[in-house]
C-alpha cells in the first residue's frame, strides 16, 4: 500500500470511529460521499493529497457538523480524556504488577478517542510493556545496558506517543 | 455536484472552515426535502450522485434571499449610521 493509499484510510477511520454514534445509514453515506470527494479530488502526490485533505476538515469538524445537522447530542467524550489517562497507568509502567498490561490494553480498544492505528501501536509496541523488564529482574536474569533499553524505550515511547494523541483528537 | 459547489463556497473569504462539512448539510437538505439527489454514470470513475433543487427547495431559497435583504438592509441602515 502507497503513502496516499494509507491517508486515504486513516482520514477515513477517523471518520468513521467520530462517527460511531450515528445511525449506520447515515455514516456509511457520509463516508461514501467523503472517500468519493477524495478520489474526484485526483491527487497525484503526497502533498497534493495533504492539501486536499486540509481543506476537507478535521473528520471530527465533519462529524460535528453530522450531529449539529441532525439534532443529536454532541460528543460525551469532549472534555478531558479520564478514561484515556486511566488506560494509561497500567499500560506503560503498571505492568510491573500482574495483568495490570492486559487490563491496559483492554481500555485502550474501548477508548474513542484512539483511532485504529494508535491502538494497534500501543498494543504492539513491545507487548507485556514493562513486563519483560520485571520478569526478569524477578528471575535474576543479568541484562546488558543494550537489552534493558530495548525493552525500556518502546513502550515508554508508545506511552508517549499515545498521551501526544489525546492532545491531537 | 457537491465537489464543485463545496470548492466555490470555499473561493468567499470566511464561507466554509472546511470542505467537507457540507456533505451532512446536503444530506439534510435532502431529508428535508429541499434538494434531490439522483446517480448518473460518469465517463470515467463510478457513477456520481448529483443535487438539484425541488420546488420546496426554490421556494425556501426565494423566502430566505428575501429575509436576507431585509436583514442586510436594516444592518447596513445602522452601520451607515455608525460610520
Amino acid at each position: 500500500m502507497t503513502t496516499t493509499d494509507q491517508l486515504v484510510e486513516e482520514y477515513l477511520d477517523q471518520l468513521e470511529e467520530e462517527l460511531h454514534d450515528m445511525p449506520r445509514a447515515r455514516r456509511r453515506e457520509l463516508v461514501d460521499e467523503i472517500a468519493q470527494h477524495i478520489a474526484d479530488g485526483g491527487a497525484q502526490s503526497e502533498a497534493e493529497l495533504r492539501t486536499l485533505l486540509d481543506r476537507l476538515g478535521e473528520p471530527g469538524e465533519i462529524a460535528d457538523e453530522a450531529r449539529e445537522r441532525f439534532g443529536m447530542a454532541p460528543r460525551q467524550d469532549a472534555g478531558y480524556p479520564w478514561f484515556e489517562t486511566v488506560a494509561l497507568i497500567p499500560l506503560v509502567p503498571g505492568s510491573f504488577v500482574p495483568f495490570g498490561w492486559i487490563a491496559g490494553v483492554v481500555m485502550l480498544w474501548m477508548s474513542r478517542r484512539w483511532t485504529r492505528g494508535d491502538k494497534l501501536i500501543g498494543t504492539f509496541v513491545v507487548p507485556g510493556g514493562l513486563g519483560f523488564i520485571a520478569v526478569a529482574l524477578a528471575f535474576g536474569e543479568p541484562l546488558s545496558a543494550g537489552l534493558v533499553a530495548l525493552l525500556v524505550l518502546p513502550p515508554i515511547a508508545a506511552g508517549i506517543y499515545l498521551a501526544w494523541r489525546l492532545t491531537k483528537v | 455536484l457537491p465537489c464543485l459547489c463545496s470548492r466555490r463556497l470555499s473561493d468567499v473569504d470566511g464561507m466554509v472552515a472546511s470542505e467537507g462539512t457540507i456533505y451532512p448539510l446536503l444530506s439534510r437538505l435532502r431529508r428535508d426535502g429541499l434538494v434531490e439527489s439522483m446517480w448518473r454514470e460518469s465517463a470515467e470513475g463510478p457513477p456520481r450522485r448529483y443535487y438539484h433543487l425541488t420546488d420546496a427547495g426554490r421556494a425556501a431559497l426565494a423566502g430566505f434571499a428575501r429575509e436576507w435583504s431585509r436583514f442586510r438592509d436594516a444592518v447596513d441602515h445602522f452601520m451607515e449610521g455608525e460610520a
